[in-house]
């Protein structure tokens, strides 16, 4: 039995990524490979390089040594098969816009600018507003919504531009608990529909529950793997020196889990 | 002396002027003051936007009294015309800015030009009862101001300078932070109002001198140059008035010697060319200062690669010419002389008769970097980098030199001894220093260490701790490290083995 040209298994691939600003590399010798259809959270301290590897897997800093290749592509070749989702910082929320104009947005790049949209992209649009399930608020302007809908249109507007891969930079900052599980669900959702997610993620404690799997970066990769792995207190108290805080956390967690055990 | 006499001396003795240059100095005076709020807190639009709304509310001024009362001229009505003009200008921005989600700047386009055009068309409505000339206060008309112009002046000057100088903290934490102003309990609207206000007083006394379509020239260039001189709040009012002034008396005086250029545009002409001058030369936010610092600033790479070119040289010694050849990008060599007079205020190099002779901290500095030269091209080979690319790529990535990086890779390659050209890295001289304790798999070949410490995983090696090991020869590919043991016992040990046993280098004397 012969499957028919099997896909590629690996949505991202990096072999020896450093990336510098200055005299210190951001990211030093980086080599990862991220399955197809997992939802990765990406953890580290601040300053670790999060956000400039999320930037080297959109093509927006060169690297100094190493490659990025999307479904076996370089970056450059796979353009628009990486969506990103802005912070929700960055959006000006009076703009006069409705749901569906935002969803939409995403076929921009699969028109060429003396065309208008066909009756095609409009579907893809109202399919991908479905899915976040925000159809229901397709007319309204995006301003008169809640957080936890605005990143949904926004990750609407990432799966109608076809993207494979969504990356997010802190979804999770500043929004309250039932707008978290909101986003929770859509990236549930969106993992379903076979898409591979990355998150950077700041919560430890919630990091466990929230991803299949873990990448922990602090100017190199530290580990990647399932959560329980990454989450070691050893790993973790290596790369968060002095946030003893959250280490002692953890460490009380595993104890209270091996007096379980033994119970 | 005598054409000196004629240039500055013999325009004040008329009347004319000495009024201009009173009334100009303390209308500069004002603005330069206002200015620095207006610029700091991007006011200027609605600067320009109140000078408009003032032209209206004299043509209503001067219409009220023409036809109500028949008094040609009023001059009180037309200024508390041209201030209610002001007030409403600003009550309606604020106004339509509030309700609706029509930004600032747009509402004040909207508001200004609506409340310009009801002026404009009163005055033509009713052109044939006016009988003052309106220009006036479109170009301005300073060498006609009168003794009632004059009171204005002094009166606006008055209350506006008592206003800055009485709320002079007030004014400036709303403008840097009204946040926390407000939260102080201080009035925030109500300061705004006062400003606005106080604003409104300076662009009608100030249309008198360069008319309505300059006013804004006059609030704006003054401060803005000052902003490039000054660190402090205070300091830059004093300095904007000062060149308010100035560029008021250049301008009085320039367009007397010409004749007929009028005096508003050469006064907004000679503040804009003060600017462009203090632009060019100040001291620290100007272009010619940051053309010279930069100027002055040796870029680091190239310090790092003329450390890099003693390694053409084997007594640490090279000429001028012989370190520019070697040099890669082939920069000028005022720059590469720069370089090099850095490298001695640091003390890594000194110069003698025209050699540049590396000093022993130099030379250290310089094995650094070879050593994280050579490390990247033997990481780079490790990738899989082409041999022939390897020298150029590394050659951008030893600037990637810290201690961190350079010991990761150091380790990542298990310690190798030679880069893929075959030269020998130097050793781990940063962690191998005379009573540190370290790895042994740092050790070369004939390095003699104390062992301080050995892993319970090696107990079957039996290393005695204290005691002395000497590194042998690397084999297997330099991945195995050989140990002679006191005992007269050898031990061949792998990486992981090597890094579990922690030495102390015994210093070259002991
Ligand atoms: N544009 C830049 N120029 C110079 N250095 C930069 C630049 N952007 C980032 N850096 C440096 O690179 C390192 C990694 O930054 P990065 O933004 O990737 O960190 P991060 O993990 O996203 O941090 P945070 O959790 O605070 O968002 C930091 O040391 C930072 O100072
Ligand atoms: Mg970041």
């Amino acid at each position: 039995m012969t499957s028919p040209t099997p896909s590629p298994p690996f949505a991202i691939e990096i072999a020896n990524l450093t990336v510098s600003y200055g005299p210190v590399p951001a990211l030093l010798d980086i080599s990862v490979k991220i399955p197809a259809g997992s939802l990765v959270g990406i953890i580290g301290p601040n300053g670790s390089g999060k956000s400039t590897f999320i930037k080297s897997i959109l093509g927006f800093v060169r690297p100094d040594v190493g490659e990025v290749k999307i479904f076996g592509e370089s970056a450059e070749q796979a353009k628009g098969q990486v969506a990103y989702v802005p912070q929700r910082g960055s959006v000006d929320w009076d703009f006069p816009i409705t749901v569906r104009e935002v969803a939409m947005m995403g076929r921009y790049g699969a028109v060429p600018w003396w065309k208008d949209l066909g009756r095609r992209d409009r579907q893809i649009a109202d399919q991908a507003l479905e899915m976040v399930r925000m159809q229901e608020f397709a007319h309204r302007q995006i301003g008169q919504l809640s957080g936890g809908q605005q990143q949904r249109v926004f990750m609407a507007r990432a799966m109608a531009q076809g993207a494979e891969i969504l990356l997010l930079d802190e979804p999770f900052a500043g929004v309250d608990a039932a707008t978290e599980r909101a986003i929770l669900d859509v990236l549930a959702q969106t993992k379903k529909a076979g898409r591979t997610l990355l998150v950077v993620h700041h919560d430890l404690a919630t990091a466990a529950e929230y991803f299949d799997r873990l990448l922990l970066l602090k100017q190199r990769l530290f580990a990647f793997g399932p959560p329980q792995a990454v989450l070691h207190p050893r790993l973790l108290s290596e790369v968060y020196e002095g946030n003893l805080r959250v280490f002692a956390d953890m460490q009380s967690r595993e104890f209270v889990a091996d007096d379980e055990v033994s119970r | 002396m005598s054409l000196a006499w004629d240039l500055f001396v013999a325009p004040l003795e008329s009347q004319a002027f000495q009024k201009a240059l009173l009334g100009g100095s303390l209308v500069a005076i004002v603005c330069g003051v206002m200015g620095c709020f207006i610029i700091l807190r991007r006011m200027a639009f609605l600067g320009d936007a109140l000078s408009h709304a003032m032209l209206a509310g004299v043509t209503a001024g001067y219409l009220f009294m023409q036809i109500l009362f028949g008094v040609e001229a009023h001059a009180p009505a037309m200024l508390i015309g041209s201030i209610v003009a002001g007030i409403v200008t600003v009550a309606l921005i604020s106004f339509v800015s509030k309700v609706s989600r029509i930004k600032e700047d747009t509402a004040i386009g909207i508001m200004y030009t609506g409340i310009f055009a009801v002026g404009g068309v009163l005055a033509s409505v009713f052109s044939h009862r006016i009988h003052i000339d309106l220009y006036h206060f479109i170009a301005g008309m300073v060498l006609g101001v009168g003794d009632e112009d004059l009171w204005l002046m002094a009166i606006v000057a008055a209350i506006v300078l008592a206003t800055v100088i009485l709320l002079f903290r007030h004014l400036q934490l709303t403008s840097f932070d009204p946040v926390m102003a407000a939260s102080l309990g201080f009035p925030v609207v109500a300061l705004d109002y006062v400003l606005t206000a106080c604003t409104s007083l300076v662009v009608v006394s100030a249309v008198n001198v360069v008319g309505v379509i300059l006013v804004v020239g006059l609030l704006v260039t003054p401060a803005a140059t000052a902003y490039l001189l000054c660190n402090r709040l205070s300091r830059m009012m004093m300095i904007s008035a000062l060149f308010g002034v100035t560029s008021v008396v250049a301008g009085l005086y320039v367009s007397t010697w010409i004749g007929k250029v009028a005096t508003g545009p050469s006064i907004v002409i000679a503040s804009t060319l003060q600017f462009m001058v203090v632009l060019a030369v100040a001291p620290k936010y100007g272009l010619i200062a940051d053309w010279l610092r930069r100027r002055s600033m040796v870029p680091q790479r190239l310090v790092e690669d003329i450390l890099g070119t003693f390694r053409y040289s084997s007594d640490n010694r090279l000429a001028f010419a012989d370190i520019a050849s070697h040099l890669h990008d082939s920069p000028s060599h005022e720059a590469v002389r720069r370089a090099l007079r850095s490298l001695e205020r640091q003390n890594l190099m000194t110069e003698s008769a025209g050699t540049w002779v590396l000093t022993d901290e130099g030379e250290l500095e310089a094995k650094r970097l070879l050593r994280a030269h050579r490390l990247w091209e033997s990481y780079l080979q490790h990738v899989g980098t082409p041999l022939d690319e390897l020298h150029n790529q590394a050659h951008q990535l030893e600037h990637l030199h810290d201690e961190e990086t350079v010991d990761y890779l150091d380790d990542m390659l298990g310690h190798p001894i030679l880069d893929p050209h075959g030269q020998e890295i130097p050793e781990d001289f940063m962690h191998l220093v005379p009573g540190e304790p370290v790895k042994a798999s740092l050790l070369r070949e004939s390095m003699s260490a104390t062992v301080v410490e050995v892993a319970d995983e090696l107990a079957k090696f039996d290393v005695a701790v204290p005691s002395i090991i000497t590194a042998g020869p690397r084999t297997d590919g330099d991945a195995i490290w050989t140990f002679h043991l006191e005992d007269g016992r050898t031990i061949h040990l792998n990486h992981d083995q090597a890094d579990q046993i922690t030495v102390v280098l015994v210093s070259p004397q002991d």
